[in-house]
């Protein structure tokens, strides 16, 4: 019987689970231990065993464009990823930190002074030229300042291992179905491999959820806030989720068409009449949530929604507006922000960011972008993304030309070469690419859920990790504490 | 419990019937036809169309009054609302959006019955549709059983079996007024093949033979499937179970309109009797209690759905 | 000038309809140049208002009606007191516009918008009138301000709310919503920052001269305001070839028709509406006098 790690390479990348020395890292030992000790058919059963617990819970996304109804699910790597208690502690720290410092800038901006305006912390066309930036929102309270009630902080590990914030995201972020998906499957497919671990558990997230939620419900909700999930509909990719978290906190499933505002108090129908909503989970964009306010053609939302909100009888979350946030030329100031609004040195760094309406910075930015990646500052999902030392000539070229027309459009930032992970191929380990989206809940305090969605580019040699690109995830195990 | 939700439920269950039913239908009236003449035959279809109110859409259509094309358009045309394959892909379609509410199972069970319509080659079924009528009659019935065996009894649970109930009760009525007057006159050895068939259309053929032994009597068939208080396909059972299930929907403290007018119409049927109501000829009778339970079916959708205003969202703006 | 003003939509629908949701920004502004002795909104059904002050500084009154209805109106009374504008003494020049804390200031009435989505003929048209006034902004800016009045007729039903400002150039004609929006433009595409103004004018009789009676049936109208280095905002209103005075009296101000619309909202139901606006002025000798 060999060790499942014999042969396995790190090729000169920082790997989560080997040193450069060669040598497991500690927190890996175990795991390594108990995995050499199946052999492939055993594991194999393992996958089999895994495969058919998503199909029977139904873990599925459907995909777009087919009607037969038949669905698939996110391929959930057997190698679970395992983080330190002392790496998680500080990871935790500098997530808290962080949505902490991006709320008292969303308060300052909708229902505040400006001051972070006014004192030349982030410049003032810089904000008000954002995608995201919703001049509906101002004076639109939110209780605790919790606007960005769900936060998912996308972190990214470089060559020398250091942790740092690649995205934020402020608005509707999602995958943390499939972080309580995930775990469920592997305390049953690795049950006792889990259990020896003393893992951090994160299945009291729709708990957490619903808690911040009723704490930032309105004076007028009482003891019982009623409290439900908006989705946009069956239609959506995200669908899933919604409904999922639904279930989790044992709150309704609403559309749009299924709430409705009399004298600005919003209610559901339901089949014995209207029913108060004090709290609003919702997962529309904001451009669709109010036809009085925002895009007037949206029938996916709720007229009269945004003035409930404004007259207090209906909280949002997460709030209108966040996306000025998220902006990813307002990204580049937020380590600023940290240090302005709380005084502190930001705990996890950025990647190393250029804003190219900066003529000096552009220059450099022009004479290295083989070099960097380019993306645009509204966009998500890796989409419209310029990977130099991957460019064609034309694309350097095509990409030369738009930041000289439109230099706001977009931020550079240094090439990370993402950690890798052991990753199940075939029956042996190879090396994969990951990143990981942890989920931060703000209510009255802020709660950090540990570990996250661990995403993995499952093909060799990939940096993309999104599910519809061949991406696939792992469990994300955070230890409770140093016994191993 | 959510509006919407209650009413996709509805009619979830009101399509699933109908498909059945449906199916039903064309399968007796094939099968009582079978050594008619041609010209009885499309007066029959004629009917068929009728009592289903798709006489127009099937003249819109401009295929010729034939049995296969009659068939062809009640069974698997997908531009004829009334069709079975139709009323499958909306049972589906309602099902699909409160697939939180119901078991996985309830919606594969739908969802297997429209792939297999839709991948189905139904030339042969269109000359002897009794395979096909078969596989609906089943399909629907599998719905049916895996919704009972596997929904709570809560609100959800209910909308589904009223719309289902009413559906089935306007369906029996259909199914005894397209028949039945043309089969009472028909002479006896012809009569008793066509009153097993129709019995053996709803499943009510074992049924009826324990309760009236040998006797065929055409008073004795109405009587059963208008009356019988314990068989699950006559009238009066169906509207008795639709008034329980929507008094157990109704808030505790009143009786809404919807409640009034089923219980209106569920004693018509319960004092009616069949000698009666043979000898004044059935098809008015029949006709007022398919209206009565339309007016039911709006009363319901009123009363518990109509939260949600009819018409389209429009834009103001003034200078 | 003291002016009372009534301002009075109406809805009627053909069957009833039903969640209906508005936003009505109907109040006139309080700044330097006037003063709101009054101001009160009704509707009929009633309605529980929701009033605030938007991100533009314009007051906002937000009712519905949830329950069936066919008609349904929404009256709004202001009782406003207009000074004279002062004289801008400022005589800045293009670099003072250039300067980057000006620009930084103005952001948002500098870019495109929706309404204010200019071609190449109009930047055209604006440098060419740039060049003959050499460094002069003010003189500048009050080109552009008579070439819109002199080259635009006021045509009643020519143009539509959505109409391009490259279309009322080119064509000529339009209404008041067209012009403002129109010299906005021009002064954007060279650079200088304007915004569109909504309000009520107690206009003047066909002939040019003051109405002999103190009351007047007016529609809304809309003018626009420039921004000048160290002299404020100057207020042009192109549709009466004038700089606003003591008869206009501001409701708010936005980057195009869009932020300020009088009213907006949804309704929810089976017809389409007929809509009926008036405003009623009243010019109050007695305060007039005062003055």
């Amino acid at each position: 019987m060999g060790d499942i790690f014999d042969g396995y390479e790190t090729d000169g990348f920082f790997d989560e689970a080997v040193g450069s020395d060669g040598m497991l890292r500690d927190h890996y030992r175990r795991l390594a231990e108990r995995l050499s000790a199946f052999d492939p058919e055993e594991l194999q059963r393992r996958e089999q065993l895994r495969d058919s617990i998503f199909r029977t819970q139904g873990i599925t996304f459907t995909v777009y464009g087919d009607d037969s109804g038949v669905e698939r699910t996110f391929p959930l790597d057997l190698i679970p990823r395992i983080i330190s208690a002392s790496e998680w502690g500080q990871i935790s720290a500098g997530l808290t930190q962080r949505v902490t410092a991006l709320n008292w800038f969303l308060e300052d901006l909708y229902a505040g002074e400006r001051a972070a305006i006014n004192d030349g912390i982030v410049p003032r066309w810089l904000v008000v030229s954002a995608d995201g930036y919703r001049r509906q929102a101002f004076g639109i309270p939110a209780p605790h300042g919790a606007r960005c009630l769900v936060a998912g902080i996308d972190l990214v590990r470089d060559g020398d291992g250091t942790y740092r914030v690649l995205e934020d995201n402020l608005r509707n972020p999602s995958g943390v179905s499939y972080v309580l998906e995930n775990r469920a499957a592997m305390t049953r497919v690795l049950p006792v491999v889990f259990a020896e671990h003393h893992v951090r558990p994160v299945d009291h997230y729709g708990q957490s959820l619903l808690r911040a939620l009723r704490e930032v419900a309105p004076a007028s909700a009482g003891e019982e806030p009623q409290v439900v999930v908006l989705t946009p509909g069956v239609y959506n990719s995200a669908y899933f989720e919604h409904a999922f978290l639904a279930r989790q906190m044992g709150v309704e499933l609403v559309e749009g068409r299924d709430l409705v505002v009399d004298e600005h108090v919003v209610y559901m129908r339901t089949t014995r009449g209207l029913k108060r909503v004090d709290v609003i989970y919702r997962r529309i964009d904001d451009d669709f949530l109010d036809p009085v306010v925002f895009s007037p053609d949206s029938i996916l939302g709720v007229p009269g929604l945004v003035n409930a909100a404004r007259a207090g009888n209906v909280t949002v979350a997460n709030a209108f507006g966040n996306g000025v946030a998220d902006d990813k030329a307002v990204y580049a100031y937020v380590p600023e922000l940290i240090r302005y609004y709380l005084g502190e040195d930001p705990i996890l760094p950025n990647v190393t960011t250029y804003v190219l309406w900066d003529d000096d910075q552009r220059a450099e930015v022009l004479d290295r972008l083989d070099e960097l990646v380019v993306k645009p500052v509204a966009g998500s999902g890796g989409y419209g993304m310029l990977i130099g030392p991957a460019a064609t000539a034309d694309e350097l070229a095509t990409f030369r030309k738009q930041i000289q027309e439109d230099p706001r459009g977009y931020i550079a930032q240094e090439v990370v070469e993402l950690s890798r992970h052991p990753t199940l191929i075939g029956d042996r380990l190879e090396g994969r690419h990951v990143d990981l989206r942890p989920f931060v809940i703000t209510g009255e305090t802020v709660e950090v859920i540990p570990g996250g969605l661990t995403r993995v580019a499952l093909r060799k040699g990939s940096l993309v990790v999104n599910s519809s690109q061949g991406g696939g995830s792992k469990d994300t195990w955070v230890l409770e504490d140093e016994r191993i | 419990m959510l509006a919407r939700l209650a009413e996709n439920l509805f009619w979830a269950g009101r399509y699933a019937e109908r498909a059945e039913d449906t199916a039903r239908l064309v399968d007796v009236t094939y099968h009582t036809l079978l050594e008619s003449t041609e010209a009885d035959e499309s007066i029959a279809w004629r009917q068929v169309l009728e009592v289903l109110h798709l006489t127009g859409p099937f003249e819109t259509s401009g295929a010729p009054l034939e049995r296969a094309e009659v068939i062809r358009f009640l069974l698997v045309d997908g531009t004829n609302p009334g069709s079975v394959v139709s009323s499958v892909q909306r049972a589906r379609e309602n099902l699909r959006s409160v697939r939180e509410l119901v078991s996985s199972e309830l919606w594969e069970a739908a969802n297997q019955l429209h792939l297999e319509l839709r991948a189905r080659d139904v030339s042969a079924d269109l000359q002897q549709p009794y395979e096909l009528c078969g596989v609906v009659k089943r399909g629907g019935q599998t719905i049916t059983g895996v919704a009972a065996e596997t929904m709570p009894r809560d609100d959800g649970w209910r909308f589904l079996s009223l719309g289902r109930m009413l559906e089935r009760a306007e369906m029996t009525c259909r199914l005894l007024d397209v028949r039945f007057d043309a089969i009472v006159d028909q002479p006896s050895a012809l009569g008793f093949h066509a009153w097993i068939a129709i019995l053996k259309s709803v499943s009510a053929a074992e049924a009826f033979r324990r309760t009236y032994r040998s006797s065929m009597d055409p008073e004795h068939v109405l009587e059963f499937l208008l009356l019988a208080p314990q068989f699950p396909r006559s009238v009066l059972f169906c509207l008795q179970a639709a008034e329980s299930y929507l008094q157990q929907v109704e808030a505790a403290d009143r009786q809404g309109r919807a409640r009034r007018q089923l219980g209106q119409v569920r004693s018509t049927v319960e004092f009616a009797h069949a000698g009666e109501l043979l000898a004044a000829g059935l098809h008015g009778f029949l006709e007022d209690l398919l209206d009565g339970i339309a007016r039911v079916s709006d009363a319901v959708a009123d009363e518990f759905f109509r939260h949600t205003p009819a018409g389209g969202l429009h834009i103001v703006a003034a200078n | 000038m003291r002016f009372d003003i009534r301002y009075r939509t109406a809805f009627t629908y053909d069957d009833p309809v039903v969640e209906s949701s508005n936003e009505l920004r109907a109040a006139p502004a309080s700044d330097a140049r006037q003063h709101v002795l009054h101001y009160d909104v009704r509707t009929t059904p009633s309605s529980r208002l929701v009033s605030y002050v938007d991100y533009w500084g314009t007051r906002v009154d937000a009712f519905g009606v949830r329950l069936p209805h066919s008609s349904l109106e929404v009256i709004a009374e202001a009782s406003v007191e207009t000074r004279p504008t002062n004289v801008i003494a400022a005589s800045p020049t293009f670099e003072d516009m250039a300067s980057p804390a000006f620009r930084d200031r103005h952001l948002e009435f500098l870019e495109r918008s929706a309404h204010v989505d200019w071609g190449p003929d109009i930047t055209a048209a604006a440098e060419d009138k740039r060049g003959e006034h050499g460094d002069d902004v003010i003189g500048t800016v009050l080109a552009l301000h008579r070439l819109v009045a002199n080259r635009c007729t006021y045509t009643p039903g020519a143009t539509y709310v959505g109409v391009e400002v490259d279309d009322v150039f080119a064509e000529q004609q339009g209404v008041c919503q067209d012009f403002a929006h129109l010299l906005v433009a021009l002064c954007r595409s060279i650079g200088v920052p304007a915004r569109y103004v909504s309000g009520y004018f107690f206009a003047y009789d066909e002939s040019g001269a003051d109405p002999a009676e103190d009351e007047l049936e007016v529609q809304t109208h809309a003018w626009a305001e420039v921004a000048i280095p160290g002299g404020g905002w100057l207020g042009l209103d192109p549709t009466n070839r004038q700089e606003v005075g003591v008869r206009h009296i501001k409701i708010g101000h936005g980057r195009d028709y869009d932020d300020v619309a009088p009213l907006r909202g949804v309704y929810t139901g089976p017809s389409e509406h007929e809509l009926d606006v008036t405003v009623q002025m009243r010019r109050s000798a007695q305060e007039q006098q005062q003055q």
